[in-house]
């Protein structure tokens, strides 16, 4: 499956290039920045579910101009249904659209809105179950505390802050957590949650590194449950080709989540702290207002609900509109 | 602008502070309902009738076409330190895993607490025993029609474990029987004692679920060794059922059980 995708990824990339590559379009709006911004929003949303999904994602400083996207992102899990040995693997697939938007309110300041709908299967043993709708809308604010202004230094330097907070826009089923399998096969954590990020850049011509820093403070729901704070960071290194009229990303980088305990009525869920570390690696294609995005992850180590669930892969597809 | 933004990230700090700490004043009262689930497996596998090899430390290769024991005097101990002991009169359950409606325990009326720790006997206590006939209430008749009775004389068989079994001496299926219970000298019944990895919050509403696992390859192999190798004096059959073994397999018996993890749902 890890090589379908890598092969996918390959030729999808390579046909992209040949179809576009001969175009010449002498005016293009699209820059530099709306490249970076694509590097930084990453996927990372909950590894164990996508009950905070969407929830905690990078940011970029180095964006000035309003954007609207939509995003589609495909995780697949295998949870054990049980607790034994010869308990079976079951499954899950966690399916999700968003919708996000990235507006400057000042030349420092941005606040981004996150909008995700969800559509997760599994396969039990007592047959498929489903769940759908609209997950944890998220709405955040950077401030760039640090930029290089000069146009002629040779390392340009960003660094942003930012605070935000997940609403409890999913429902949070508390069925859904009876059995032993994946605590977070949920719309969304139930509960109102709190994210801190931080964001740095480092470009010298047309390479660049994007490393970010984040941190997801989780409250009790009203069904007394409480997801585990989750630390996520990673680092993306992307590299601008420019062909005129065709902008063309590639970047790779790593990912990294760390899950603490979940909490039910204050009483610690066994198994269901964990981490997990991904490679990542994908593309940027950027026409005029338009940019499309394409990457994948494939998790390095993973010690996930003490073993009881393993991370296959992930990959997204997302189209911008620079406003 | 700056004054701003940490402002708005202290505030978020804070609410995350106090929500989280909302529920720390709770009075525990009243009653409310605990379940104890007996989920039957062989080393680390699920248990499957009939079908499933399994093979005990001693090389013998098990298929297990029936296991019950009989699960009694319930005992639960609260963080306090506090015990309920469960009304001996209802305390006496048969768990069959050919039958799924008895694999969970279904306890009411438990004073609500946070429950670290559960006891239980396998078998039916000495005292209760000696109560006669007519102090055995119903559990007397479900116990024969288990199967879970030799007679009044003999007594109840406090766990009993059959099916066929193949060995290096004895590669053709040989039926076996392992049936606990008293004998002429002891009488066998043990007493289990496992703490809860997490806390049963037992509340009016809140039903904790406790998920005990047996490992039924302990019932042969565990603090002493028994092969069916070495019972099968006639070749066509391995019963245990009397004698010295009897007290070892129970010894064995105290061992098989593990608390896997407590819902409170």
């Amino acid at each position: 499956m890890k090589n379908t995708i890598i092969i996918f990824l390959v030729s999808f990339c390579s046909i992209q290039f040949s179809i576009a590559a001969p175009i010449k379009d002498s005016i293009s709006s699209f820059t530099f920045q709306k490249l970076q911004f694509e590097a930084a929003l990453d996927f990372d949303c909950d590894a164990c579910g996508c009950s905070a999904s969407g929830g905690s994602m990078g940011f970029s400083s180095m964006l000035n101009s309003n954007f609207v996207g939509v995003r589609y992102f495909y995780q697949s899990y295998s949870s054990k249904d049980g607790i034994f040995n010869n308990s079976p693997w079951v499954d899950e697939n966690f399916n999700t659209t968003q919708v996000w938007a990235k507006i400057p309110v000042t030349d420092k300041i941005q606040v981004t809105a996150l909008i995700p709908y969800h559509f997760h299967n599994r396969e039990l043993s007592t047959g498929s179950e489903n769940i759908n709708g609209l997950g944890d809308i998220t709405v955040m604010a950077t401030y760039s505390v640090f930029k290089t202004q000069k146009d002629s230094a040779v390392f340009v330097h960003d660094v942003q802050l930012g605070g935000g907070v997940k609403l409890p826009t999913g429902q949070f089923k508390e069925a859904n957590n009876a059995g032993t399998v994946n605590q977070s096969f949920q719309l969304g954590t139930g509960s109102w949650d709190y994210l801190l990020l931080t964001e740095y850049v480092i470009k010298r011509k047309s390479l660049g590194l994007n490393t970010m820093l984040n941190y997801t403070i989780k409250t009790e729901n009203d069904k007394k449950y409480q997801f585990g704070n989750q630390l996520n960071y990673g680092s993306t290194l992307f590299y601008l080709l420019d062909f005129n009229s065709l902008q063309f990303v590639p970047q790779v980088g790593i990912a990294g989540e760390v899950y603490e305990t979940n909490k039910q009525y204050g009483e610690n869920v066994l198994n269901t702290a964990g981490d997990i570390l991904f490679s990542k690696f994908g593309f940027e294609l950027g026409k005029d207002r338009f940019s499309l995005g394409v990457n994948a992850m494939l998790p390095i180590n993973q010690h996930l609900s003490n073993g009881k669930i393993e991370a296959n892969y992930r990959w997204s597809v997302n189209l911008n509109y620079s406003l | 602008m700056k004054n701003l933004v940490y402002k708005a990230v202290a505030v978020l700090a804070l609410s995350a502070t106090f929500t989280a700490c909302s529920n720390d004043d709770e009075v525990i009262v009243g009653t409310g309902n605990l379940g104890l689930e007996f989920d039957n497996s062989f080393s680390g596998n699920d248990l499957i009738l009939d079908t499933q090899a399994n093979t005990t430390a001693s090389s013998e290769v098990l298929k297990i076409s029936s296991i019950k024991y009989i699960v009694s005097n319930i005992v639960l101990t609260a963080e306090d330190g506090s015990i309920f002991t469960y009304p001996k009169s209802s305390s006496y359950f048969i768990v069959d895993e050919s039958d799924a409606a008895t694999h969970v325990l279904n306890l009411k009326d438990i004073p609500a607490a946070n429950y670290t720790k559960v006891t239980f006997g396998i078998g039916v206590d000495k005292a209760q025993y000696e109560a006669g006939a007519t102090g055995q209430g119903d559990f007397l008749a479900t116990a024969d029609a288990a199967g879970m009775m030799w007679g009044w004389s003999a007594g109840y068989k406090f766990l009993a474990l059959e099916g066929t079994f193949t060995s290096a001496q004895y590669t053709t299926a040989v039926p076996f029987k392992v049936h606990t219970g008293q004998t002429g000298t002891d009488y066998n019944y043990t007493t289990v004692s496992l703490d809860l990895n997490s806390k049963a919050l037992v509340r009016e509403t809140i039903t904790p679920q406790v998920h005990i696992k047996a490992d039924l390859s302990k019932i042969l192999n565990s603090t002493n060794v028994i092969k069916l190798s070495d019972n099968n004096p006639n070749g066509t059959g391995a019963n245990i059922m009397a004698g010295a073994n009897l007290s070892l397999i129970t010894a064995n018996i105290a061992t098989m059980f593990t608390v896997d993890h407590v819902h409170n749902d």
